[in-house]
Parts: C-alpha cells; sequence; structure tokens
C-alpha cells in the first residue's frame, strides 16, 4: 500500500516548503507587500493582509495630497490577503498529504489551487507595484522599493503548484477507498498543529528577539546583520561605569529581597501547621476563607490599598488625628526608602501567606492519624507532636517549594516593585525585572535591556536544572 | 456486639466518657496557646480584610466627611453617589466593559484549548506525542523575556489590539497539565466503550471527557478569569496608542500615580467636561480613588466565597504534577 518512494521523497520536502511558506508569513524582514519604505518596517505579510490601517497608517498626508493613489493600497491590501489564503490553503494541501489515497487526492488539488492563488497574490501585488510607479505624480517622494521576499514567495509558490502537479501523475490509481481516512497517529497530531503553531509563534519566536541584544537597534527599525554589535553590549555591562553601578545596585535589591523571601518561606508552614491546632471549625474555615483573599487582588489593588492606609490622609493618620496623638501633617508613609526591602517582603506576606498555607494544611491532612495516636498514647505534648511528626511530614513539601524559589531568585516579578516604585525608593526598589522594564520599555533602550533579559533567562533556567539535579541527587525525585 | 451484655455496654460506655475526658481536659498550658493562637490568626485576618472594609465604608459615607479624615470605623451619612458618578466616566465604563470582555472571551478560548490540548496529551497514538508535550510545558520553566516579547506583539500587529488579550494566553501549560492529570483519571473503559460503538475523536471529546472533567474545568476557568481581571502588565505595556483598551487595573493605576492631577483638573472645571460633569458632586480625590478600587476589586469580593472550594482543589491538584 506503500507510495513510491519518489511519491514520498517529494512529499516530505513539499510539507517542508509549506511549513517555511507559513512561518515567511510573520517575518517582516521578507514581507513581499512592502512596496515603498513609508510602510512600517515591522510589518509582516500576515499583518499587511489582515490591518488596513497598519499599512497605510504612515501614508495618510501622501494619500490625502493625491501624490498616490489609494486604490493602488487597497489593492496592494487585498493581495496580501489573497497570498495569505494560498498559503493557507496550501497547509491545507500538507495536513491531506499524511492521509489515505483519497485524502491525498484531495490534498493535490488544494495544493494546486493554493499555488494558483499565491500567484494571483503575487500578481496582484506586482501591479499595484507598477500602478503606483506609473500612476503616481510624485511617487518617488514615497522612496519606493522592490520587496526582497517577492521572489522567495514566487518561488514557494511555484514549487508548491509544480509538486502538486507532479504528485497528480505520481499517486497510484484509487483503489476501494471510498472514504477519506488519516491513520490517527497523524490525525491527533494535525489536530495539535494549529496550538504548536501558537506556541511556536508566542513562545520560541521570541527567541529570535535575542539578537537585538547584539546589534546596534534603533526602535521602529528593523533589526539587519549591517548592525550586528556582536558582544558590544554585554561588555558595555562591564565596562560603562554607570551601568555597571546600576547593575550592581540593582542586584543587590533583587538578592536582597528574593533572599528575605527564602528566609521567611517558613512562615507559611508555620502558619498552617498552627492554624489545623484551631479545633473550632467554623472559626478555622473562616480564617482559612478570609485569609487567602488578598491572594486574589492584584498588586495594583494591594498598591490602592496600601495607599488607602499608609498615605498622607489615609487610616493611619487620620486615626492618629482623632485620638489626638498627631501633632502637625501625617506622614507618608509610602515615601522615603526606610526599610522599603522589608516592607515589600511584608506586602508580599499580606498578599500570599494564607494562600501558601493551603499546600501545607492539604499536606497535613494527608499526614496518618495513627502517628500522632501513638504519640499521644506515649505522652507527647502538643508540640512535641508538631516538632517529631507534623514538622517531618510537611518537609518534603517545603524543600520542593524552598529549590523552586532559590531557582527563581532572580524572578521577582516586576507587578509590585513597579506599582510601589517612587521617585524617593527607586533606588532601593528596582529588582532586575522592573529594570529591564524601566529601560527597555519606558527608555527605550531595547538592546541594552534584551542582554540583561537574556542573561537572566539564562542563568534563571541554569539554576532551575541545578535545583532539579539537587533534588534528585537528594530526594530521587525530579521537581520539574 | 450483639452478644454483649448490658452490663458490658454500660461499662464500655462509662470507659469512653472518662476517655473523652481526659482528651478534652485541658491544662493552663492548653489555654494559654489557645488564647494565643487564637487571637494571633484572629488578628491576621483582621489585618487581610480591614482594608477592603475601610475602603467601601469611605465610599459610601459622606464626602465632607471623609476628606476631614473622620471615617475611620464606621460609615456615616450613607449614599452611593460616589459610584453613580464613576460608572458615568467613560474611562471607566470603557475599562469594566473591556475587562469583562476579555474575562469572559480569553478564559472560554482558554478552558476549550487548554482541555483538548490535554485530551490530545492522553492520546499515546500521537505523532511525536512526548516531544510535543514537553514542546508545550516547557515554555512554563523558560521565556525569552519582556521585551523579545514585546518585540514579537509588535512584529505581529497585535499592539493595540482587542486580540492581543485573548490569543497568546490560549495556550496554557500549567492548565494543560492539570485537565490531563484529571482525565488520566477518568476510567479508560468509558473511552473505550465508545469507541467500540463507533465514537470518533471529537464525539468523545465533546460527549464524554468534557462533561466528566468539568470540575476541572470549572477549576482553571476560575482561575483564568481572576487572572484576566487582574491583568495589567499587558494593558501597561502593548496597548500604548489605545486608551479605550486599558484595562480596569490599568486604569486605577493611572488615577493612582496622577490622582493629584485628577483634582487639579477638576477643581479647574476645565479639561475633560464629560468628566467634570459626572464629578461635579465629587470633590474629593481620596473618594474617587477609593471607589474605583472598590469598582475593581467588589466582583472578586462577591465571588469569591463561592468559588473558594474552586481554588482550593486548584492549588491541590497543583501539587500533583503532571
Amino acid at each position: 500500500m506503500k507510495e513510491s518512494l519518489a511519491s514520498r521523497g517529494i512529499y516530505i520536502f513539499l510539507r517542508l516548503v509549506i511549513v517555511l511558506s507559513a512561518a515567511m508569513m510573520f517575518f517582516p524582514a521578507i514581507n513581499p507587500a512592502r512596496l515603498t519604505e513609508r510602510i512600517n518596517r515591522n510589518m509582516s505579510l500576515f499583518t499587511s493582509a489582515v490591518a488596513y490601517n497598519s499599512l497605510i497608517s504612515e501614508l495618510g498626508r501622501e494619500i490625502n495630497r493625491g501624490w498616490v493613489n489609494e486604490t493602488n493600497f487597497v489593492i496592494l491590501f487585498i493581495s496580501s490577503l489573497i497570498l495569505c489564503i494560498g498559503i493557507g490553503l496550501t497547509c491545507v494541501c500538507g495536513c491531506l498529504s499524511v492521509g489515505n489515497i483519497k485524502c491525498k487526492k484531495r490534498g493535490n488539488f488544494f495544493g494546486l489551487i493554493g499555488g494558483a492563488t499565491q500567484a494571483l497574490g503575487l500578481t496582484g501585488i506586482l501591479i499595484s507595484y507598477l500602478n503606483m510607479n506609473n500612476n503616481s505624480s510624485d511617487f518617488e517622494r514615497l522612496s519606493p522599493m522592490f520587496p526582497s521576499g517577492y521572489f522567495l514567495f514566487c518561488g514557494i509558490a511555484a514549487v508548491v503548484f509544480i509538486s502538486s502537479l507532479i504528485q497528480i501523475f505520481l499517486l497510484r490509481k484509487e483503489e476501494k477507498e471510498a472514504v477519506f481516512e488519516i491513520e490517527a497517529k497523524y490525525r491527533t497530531f494535525l489536530m495539535f498543529l494549529p496550538f504548536a503553531a501558537l506556541l511556536f509563534v508566542f513562545s520560541y519566536l521570541p527567541l529570535w528577539g535575542w539578537r537585538a541584544a547584539f546589534v546596534e537597534y534603533t526602535a521602529g527599525m528593523p533589526m539587519t546583520m549591517d548592525d550586528f554589535v556582536g558582544f558590544k553590549w554585554f561588555t558595555f555591562l562591564f565596562n560603562d561605569p554607570g551601568t555597571q553601578r546600576d547593575i550592581v545596585r540593582v542586584l543587590q535589591n533583587t538578592l536582597a529581597m528574593s533572599a528575605l523571601g527564602l528566609s521567611t518561606s517558613w512562615v507559611a508552614m508555620a502558619f498552617a501547621i498552627f492554624l489545623v491546632e484551631i479545633r473550632n471549625g467554623p472559626f478555622r474555615r473562616f480564617v482559612q476563607t478570609l485569609s487567602t483573599v488578598p491572594n486574589f487582588i492584584s498588586w495594583v489593588m494591594v498598591y490602592a490599598i496600601a495607599f488607602a492606609i499608609f498615605s498622607t490622609d489615609g487610616f493611619i493618620n487620620s486615626f492618629l488625628s482623632t485620638i489626638g496623638a498627631l501633632d502637625g501633617a501625617g506622614r507618608n508613609y509610602l515615601m522615603g526608602d526606610n526599610l522599603i526591602w522589608l516592607k515589600m517582603l511584608g506586602w508580599g506576606m499580606w498578599k500570599g501567606l494564607g494562600w501558601s498555607a493551603i499546600i501545607y494544611i492539604a499536606a497535613i491532612a494527608g499526614i496518618d492519624q495513627q502517628l500522632y495516636e501513638a504519640a499521644t498514647v506515649d505522652g507527647a505534648g502538643r508540640f512535641q507532636k508538631m516538632w517529631h511528626i507534623t514538622l517531618p511530614g510537611l518537609m518534603s513539601t517545603f524543600f520542593v517549594l524552598l529549590l523552586l524559589s532559590i531557582a527563581g531568585i532572580l524572578n521577582n516579578g516586576m507587578e509590585q516593585y513597579l506599582v510601589f516604585e517612587n521617585a524617593s525608593n527607586t533606588q532601593r526598589i528596582t529588582v532586575l525585572d522592573l529594570y529591564i522594564y524601566q529601560r527597555g520599555i519606558e527608555k527605550g533602550l531595547i538592546s541594552i535591556s534584551t542582554m540583561i533579559g537574556m542573561l537572566k533567562s539564562l542563568i534563571s533556567v541554569t539554576l532551575l536544572f541545578a535545583a532539579n539535579k539537587a533534588s534528585k541527587w537528594i530526594r530521587g525525585e525530579s521537581i520539574i | 456486639m450483639f452478644g454483649k451484655t448490658k452490663q458490658e455496654r454500660r461499662d464500655e460506655k462509662a470507659e469512653m466518657q472518662s476517655a473523652n475526658k481526659r482528651k478534652f481536659k485541658l491544662t493552663v498550658g492548653d489555654v494559654v496557646f489557645n488564647i494565643i493562637n487564637y487571637s494571633v490568626f484572629g488578628l491576621f485576618t483582621l489585618l487581610c480584610i480591614f482594608p477592603f472594609y475601610y475602603i467601601f465604608i469611605n465610599t459610601i459615607s459622606d464626602n465632607q466627611m471623609v476628606s476631614r479624615g473622620l471615617i475611620n470605623f464606621f460609615p456615616e451619612g450613607l449614599h452611593i453617589n460616589n459610584y453613580i458618578a464613576i460608572l458615568q466616566l467613560r474611562e471607566v465604563g470603557n475599562a469594566i466593559v473591556v475587562t469583562f470582555g476579555r474575562a469572559v472571551l480569553g478564559t472560554a478560548v482558554m478552558v476549550v484549548a487548554s482541555s483538548f490540548i490535554a485530551y490530545l496529551m492522553t492520546k499515546d497514538v500521537m505523532w511525536g506525542k512526548k516531544f510535543w508535550y514537553r514542546f508545550t510545558i516547557i515554555t512554563m520553566y523558560f521565556n525569552a523575556g519582556l521585551i523579545p516579547w514585546f518585540l514579537t506583539m509588535m512584529m505581529l500587529g497585535l499592539t493595540n489590539t482587542f486580540m492581543a488579550y485573548i490569543i497568546p494566553g490560549l495556550v496554557a501549560p500549567f492548565n494543560i497539565i492539570l485537565v490531563k492529570t484529571y482525565i488520566e483519571s477518568i476510567p479508560a473503559e468509558l473511552e473505550e466503550s465508545a469507541h467500540i460503538d463507533g465514537a470518533g475523536l471529537m464525539t468523545i471529546y465533546w460527549k464524554i471527557i468534557w462533561p466528566l472533567s468539568k470540575p476541572i474545568l470549572a477549576t482553571i476557568a476560575i482561575f483564568g478569569a481572576v487572572s484576566h481581571w487582574n491583568s495589567f502588565v499587558d494593558s501597561l505595556i502593548l496597548m500604548n496608542n489605545a486608551p479605550e483598551l486599558h484595562t480596569l487595573q490599568h486604569r486605577l493605576y493611572v488615577y493612582l500615580n496622577r490622582s493629584s492631577n485628577l483634582a487639579a483638573m477638576m477643581q479647574s472645571g476645565g479639561g475633560a467636561t464629560t468628566a467634570s460633569a459626572a464629578l461635579a458632586g465629587v470633590t474629593n480625590v481620596r473618594v474617587i480613588n477609593y471607589t474605583i478600587s472598590m469598582v475593581t476589586v467588589l466582583p472578586i469580593l462577591v465571588v469569591y466565597p463561592w468559588m473558594q472550594r474552586y481554588f482550593v482543589k486548584g492549588i491541590m491538584l497543583g501539587a500533583v504534577k503532571g
């Protein structure tokens, strides 16, 4: 029942080309629809085909003054859309090519149509380009260019069309297969494929953005290898005195706050151990329910609460003035960097303590009750039972969580510090994540902040693997 | 048990009672311990909920008294004008619609996608299953970082669009692990018998797996909805040129940061006319901040007590890794 070797070989090639073309839709550098330099450099073919407004966003003046006829851009937009649809059709061809003969035949049909559609779209783009050249009075002002990716797409359309055509002759005549059928092996995979594509785009494609760390990047421009500067930014981190000072300060904050968090991670365990000592069921449930509420509000909301309680006319000050203990104006406790690390730890605990305790409460429920009974018979007191039974029972959970937080020592997250940051405490509160945000997004220093972020990611993942190894070594079990 | 005489049973009962007495006899140490334990937990709980209460009473009390700092423990001069005024602010109304929209839509697609992927991942027959599972899960532990993510979103043209809130969160690895673990606990016979009866992959998913895994789907749905409702950073970074797409948390952040500016704007009476007209009755910046905070947090506070068991179930299952 197997197809001929040639047929299978061509199919593998065809599928690769199709996957490549689908990926190419998302790369701005080879956008075949970028006919003038006034079209944003960050537009990919896909964006050009779905967002007309972005396509002409920088061309409003030219169109209004009649330098160029807007119809050309409408044609360009529609052609891009047709090209994308063509690529979509060839994807269907690729999917069907893993099925039985009947599926394959239908797939070839899609391949032919898809290739033809792509050709149509590419022709449309060409027409738009030629039209603009001929009919626009001041076309030169648009700085026209012929997109480099155009021929690449032409090649792909041709390859898909021709391979589909060849397959029609190579495939066996239809035997008694009346129904479309794809093996379960490939059917399940095809169902997963769209999600794999999403994962690729949102989780793996950003890795491609790391190249920003090795170029001289200017916002809004595409990254090309002309701007390649190698490890300039890496050495810059260590040689530029200002940046070096910043990094040392930021690392100090990051490590200090992580260390504070680590050294208090037992508190959640203690919370759980003492909470189960409360024999009054309703009161225990009351505490457990309400102490977990803060975990479900955002950091912005936590800041709003901090504002309501600790700002100049917040609760503390108005209460003090009500009982007459306040002389003069109130203090704003949110200003200044006095004890800011401890304050941040405090807010973190306020938000997370009740929630972190739940996992320990569950673990305590899993401890064998007979141990406690036996201990009672042997005359153990409350604290002895806590120390000798409950605590050892929780150690493995504690250990896993501790290892994970050691692995995440550089990842404090930025939300908490972003909302609490102000001019008077920024020196002591800025952690690595926040620093990257400030540098990259607020100041637009893309390259250097990508470099810092990249180093952070690499160190974090190394730490995680080390923690995993440690766990395997000590407990014989992995944590990830 | 039936062979026991009355006397024996009476003896047994007496013994049990004395045992109980022994067990429940509190020593002085126990009493001290209990007092301390109960008060520490009571205090912590109070600490957790008092701020919400404090903000709430300040939003419904007489605004003059609030601005003089007289409302500390009990509300006075009840009214709901602040809420009416805030909800009439176009920005806030907009933010509520956007946030609610993304919470509903984003959660719905996330639950469907994650549960379907989890179901596929239980199928050993899938081509390269092990690889694709790792491909999915590894994204939980490793990411390229904030800036490359931002550059990618820009490249895809997702900045300043509503879809930027929905699509990236569609595949949620952690939730996939949760659902996968749950589906694996469903007896395989159910699926097999349906298969023998001629049900296809999709039919089995919709008719058997989906209904049976509803408890875990409810859990991930609630977690998803809460995180959508609380989301802030994506709005802050991606929606620079689309203020109409800012989420409620982002709006609150902006208000908190610019509360002094807002006060200035309203005292001058100029600027945004709609804002000043709607807020004519509300002259206190604090009250505005408090009211928006309350609007932001109220849905969670209202929903939370009913949903608590799902939250707890979520973290319990999360402890069992897939």
